[in-house]
């Protein structure tokens, strides 16, 4: 097999319940090494909590999920599903990097301690190695200038691209992207995009929920819409439009997006 | 003609009456002195002082140099004020007399005698102040011991419980709501009897300072808890979530990332804690301690000299007022990236 076609990450018959609301439902996904895939879908459909099932924050209650093969996170005790030790589910998070809809910068750090922080506390580099990491991801997202201010004095987009930095700082073999514009003025949101660009062409394997279609389209290999829980429809970016149209419930909401 | 004649005489009878209006007024008013300094001599004379105060107080500045009214009238109650210690009281009255009659040799000697009384009052308080003062330091150092003591332990102990209190471990969880339950609910005096006085009965015999160690500790964590807890509580959960998303343990999160936020939040209310137990630690002195306050009780009940509680009052809010600069200064310090 090509390395280029190995699998990341695949979820298998995934299922997610909040008590009575069933968020994910018996969801299957493979992402390849350094595809790129976007997830679109309604409020509420699941996509950040599917997002979340990969790293582990939130707990499955049925299903399996691999990482480069080999099947994570889990663990029967007495027939009951728990997580695994926290050393494995630190040590898997560590390698995916995730970026938030609201940042969740760390208020207390500067910009590059934001950054620093999981070099140091996690990989337990020293502080110049962290510090010259720290450096180049900063001037990666173009913000090098800004690396001792304190987040506070920070715009959205700015946040943003800390936040992107201070991922990348794990050197990550994921990356999941949570709406990283919802919350950006229209103004800002390019910076951030073109900082995701930026990665996606350095071959970054990434899923990212977005609801900027043009967005979506020109980075992503394959798009997926997601309603209730479910994939709608999962397709090649260049065959989802088209395909879209031929789904009423798909086409409505494209329409009500793009006005 | 007759107009102008009979304007000029309506002028002239107006400044008669206007003549005769302040004389009659004049002549009132003259009266009305004398009758307030014998009024005042007859009620010292029963006996009345504070009356004979208000009536002395009532007599008029002198119009003439001859009137010797007032002079008479506000050297008796400087000499009154006088025999009642109220120094500045009698030199306000002897600067007044003096104002009128500068020459006046009784008053100025009085004004030299209650200067000098003055001087050796405040002697007298700086003396016996002395005399105190060794054995109110020997007790403040221990005040400041107790103090400082739980200022280190009751963080520490607060943050166990606290963090105890959110795990998720609920027999964990049940047994530090106990303490805070118990420790905050009953008086800090009640938990030091019982360590004290009580314990004993169950075997357990502490010293005084041991067991107020225990006491002070135990209760200044329990308190620290919840306000350690309900700042944990108030960080954003997005903190946590991304901590864990770098690959943080929850410990590593907690102590990188959460906790350090919540010293600017818990700032302010540890500090009122901490005011509380400068005061609080003169409770131990029930249970044989002797302390700032115990000490100060002891020399009030051998010498009954009021001298010793000011001097412990003021050691007091020494104590208070300096913790008190020393944490807004840490708080400034905490909070300076909120700011920036
Ligand atoms: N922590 C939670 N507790 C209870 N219900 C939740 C929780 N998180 C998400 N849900 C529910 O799960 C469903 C999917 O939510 P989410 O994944 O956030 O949707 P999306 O990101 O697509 O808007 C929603 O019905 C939501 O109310
Ligand atoms: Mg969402």
């Amino acid at each position: 097999m090509n390395k280029d076609n190995q699998v990341l990450v695949e979820l298998k018959n995934i299922t997610k319940r909040f008590g009575e609301v069933v968020a994910i439902d018996k969801v299957n996904l493979k992402v390849h090494k350094g595809e790129k895939v976007a997830i679109i879908g309604p409020s509420g459909s699941g996509k950040s909590t599917l997002l979340r099932t990969i790293n582990f924050l939130e707990k499955i209650d049925e299903g399996q999920i691999f990482f480069e093969g080999k099947e994570v996170g889990y663990v029967f005790k007495r027939n009951k599903r728990v997580l695994d030790k926290p050393k494995k589910i630190c040590a898997l998070r560590s390698e995916i990097g995730m970026v938030f809809q609201h940042f969740h910068l760390f208020p207390h750090l500067t910009v590059i301690e934001n950054v620093m922080e999981g070099p140091r506390t996690v990989l337990k580099k020293n502080k110049q190695e962290a510090k010259s990491i720290a450096l180049d991801m900063l001037k990666k997202v173009g913000l090098l200038d800004k690396k001792n201010v304190y987040p506070a004095c920070l715009s959205g987009g700015q946040k943003q691209r800390v936040a992107i930095a201070r991922a990348l700082a794990m050197k990550p073999k994921l990356m999941l992207f949570d709406e990283p514009t919802s919350a950006l003025d229209p103004e800002l949101v390019g910076e951030v995009f073109e900082a995701i660009k930026k990665l996606a062409q350095e071959g970054m394997t990434m899923i990212i929920v977005t609801h900027q279609m043009g967005f979506a389209r020109e980075m992503a290999d394959r798009v997926i819409f997601m309603e209730h829980g479910r994939f709608l429809l999962e397709a090649k970016s260049k065959e989802f439009f088209s395909s879209s149209l031929e789904n009423p419930r798909i086409k409505s909401f494209l329409q009500k997006i793009l006005d | 003609m007759v107009n102008n004649i009979s304007f000029s005489i309506l002028k002239k009878t107006r400044r008669i009456f206007l003549l005769v209006l302040v004389f009659l007024s004049l002549v009132s008013s003259l009266r009305a002195e004398t009758n307030y300094l014998k009024l005042g001599e007859q009620e010292l004379s029963l006996g009345n002082l504070e009356q004979a105060k208000q009536y002395f107080l009532q007599v008029k500045p002198p119009l003439t140099d001859e009137d010797l009214d007032f002079l008479r009238a506000r050297l008796i109650l400087a000499k009154l004020y006088f025999n009642e210690h109220e120094f500045t009281l009698a030199k306000k009255q002897c600067e007044q007399i003096l104002k009128y009659y500068p020459q006046n040799l009784e008053t100025q000697n009085l004004l030299k005698a209650i200067k000098n009384e003055e001087k050796r009052f405040f002697q007298r308080f700086l003396d016996n102040g002395k005399k105190y003062l060794p054995a109110l330091l020997k007790g403040t150092v221990m005040t400041l011991t107790l103090v400082l003591f739980t200022m280190l332990v009751s963080p520490l102990g607060g943050l166990v419980i606290a963090l105890g209190r959110i795990s998720r471990f609920l027999p964990l969880s049940l047994f530090c709501w106990f303490i805070i339950w118990m420790f905050r609910g009953t008086p800090l005096l009640l938990q030091l009897f019982f360590i004290y006085y009580g314990l004993p009965a169950l075997g357990i015999t502490l010293k005084p300072l041991t067991a107020a160690f225990w006491g002070l500790g135990l209760n200044y964590s329990a308190y620290l808890a919840e306000i350690i807890r309900a700042g944990i509580q108030s960080i954003d959960a997005g903190q946590m979530e991304a901590a864990k998303a770098l690959g943080m343990t929850y410990g590593q999160a907690m102590r990188r990332i959460i906790i350090p936020q919540t010293y600017k939040r818990i700032m302010p209310p540890i500090g009122n804690e901490f005011i509380a137990l400068i005061k609080d630690t003169a409770l131990v002195s029930t249970i044989a301690m002797v302390e700032l306050m115990r000490s100060a009780d002891q020399l009030f009940n051998t010498y009954f000299d009021v001298t010793v509680l000011i001097l412990a009052g003021i050691i007091y809010l020494l104590l208070t007022t300096v913790f008190t600069l020393t944490f807004e200064k840490i708080e400034r310090k905490v909070g300076a990236y909120e700011q920036r």
